[in-house]
């Protein structure tokens, strides 16, 4: 397959962001030329969906609150309608940085993977996340080696890169609430391969993260319990 | 103290309804979010179900004679909180039916 013919698209998920999308707009179309975009407005209550439609953005809104898995799932469904071969998850708060997708784009072709994780944790630079949420991640880390035997350094890393196979699944199943840990297990349980690679991220600009503390004795359970249900499915 | 008949009739119980859960869980036939209040609740009674002297220490804190009804009276506290828990997500899926319903109608009209 050739390099230049592969159509590219990135998938923004975005919830109440008017402070930052503008923003992540821009640094993709700076940074990232070879790259459609597709945002997915979440049923923002703030001015997100009035500042992307005078810009004119690319933007999908949804007429009801999905939560993070459903708005990424349309995403993944919009994008493998639309015939494109590869599609990134990057989140519309400025944390991820546009400038890496075109590596990742590079190893995905290169190396004949299904998916590519950007990972935090691999050169450890750049913002690393609050010490507590790093204990979260890591113990998932070790969940998940042990069930799938693969070690993934940052499970719950948003900034992902999957081919079309992985986007026909997406588009098909995917997890409603805190996806990211849960849809790698799923994956790597159908033996498709996962790599990660480097990456820096930022902290957050602006707006707040959807996983607040009070939600994060829920997330713990919930995650915890989905990875080991997954780890008992067939496929 | 509480029966062994009546420990192990709980505990097999409970068990089963544990994997019939996870089974339906993992067929997708149910949702992980509204299923984990379940699981959370069978693992509950079974850890209490094991380990009788819990629910005899909570039935001498609560005045209840008999240890078992304290088991008893703890699953129906835990029965009405679901319940409230689901009407709770009816509520609000009537509510963004409502609000699709609304969506595409007004988008037909143009």
């Amino acid at each position: 397959m050739q390099k230049m013919t592969l159509r590219k698209i990135i998938i923004i998920p975005v919830y109440n962001e008017e402070e930052n999308i503008e923003r992540t707009v821009e640094s993709i179309q700076k940074n990232a030329l070879d790259f459609d975009y597709i945002i997915i407005n979440d049923c923002s209550t703030d001015h997100t969906r009035k500042i992307c439609e005078e810009n004119g953005f690319n933007v999908i809104n949804l007429p009801i609150n999905l939560g993070i898995g459903g708005a990424v799932q349309t995403g993944y469904r919009y994008a493998y309608e639309q015939g494109y071969d590869v599609a990134v998850q990057v989140d519309g708060d400025g944390q991820h940085d546009p400038k890496f997708l075109e590596k990742m784009a590079v190893y995905l072709q290169e190396n004949g993977v299904d998916m590519v994780i950007g990972s935090r944790f691999i050169e450890k630079k750049g913002f690393q996340s609050s010490a507590a949420r790093r204990i979260g991640i890591s113990f998932f880390s070790i969940l998940i080696k042990i069930l799938t035997g693969k070690k993934i350094t940052d499970p719950t890393s948003g900034l992902r890169m999957v081919g079309r196979n992985v986007m026909d699944i997406f588009s098909k199943d995917y997890p409603r609430d805190y996806p990211e840990p849960e849809s790698v297990v799923a994956i790597l349980r159908r033996n498709l391969k996962v790599k990660e690679i480097p990456v820096i991220m930022h902290e957050r600009a602006g707006g707040v993260s959807s996983i607040s503390f009070k939600n994060s004795v829920y997330y713990m359970i919930k995650v915890t319990f989905a990875i080991l249900i997954e780890r008992i499915r067939k496929y | 103290m509480m029966d062994i008949k009546i420990q192990l009739i709980i505990g097999v119980i409970v068990v089963l309804a544990l994997a019939v859960i996870v089974n339906m869980i993992r067929k997708k036939r149910l949702e992980l979010r509204y299923a984990l209040a379940w699981l959370l609740v069978g693992i509950s009674i079974l850890i209490l179900d094991c380990f009788p002297y819990l629910i005899d220490w909570m039935a001498e804190q609560f005045g209840i004679a008999d240890p078992v009804n304290m088991l008893f009276f703890l699953g129906f506290c835990f029965s009405l909180m679901i319940i409230f828990v689901l009407t709770v997500a009816v509520s609000r899926m009537s509510i963004r039916i409502k609000q699709m319903a609304q969506e595409i109608a007004l988008h037909e009209k143009g």
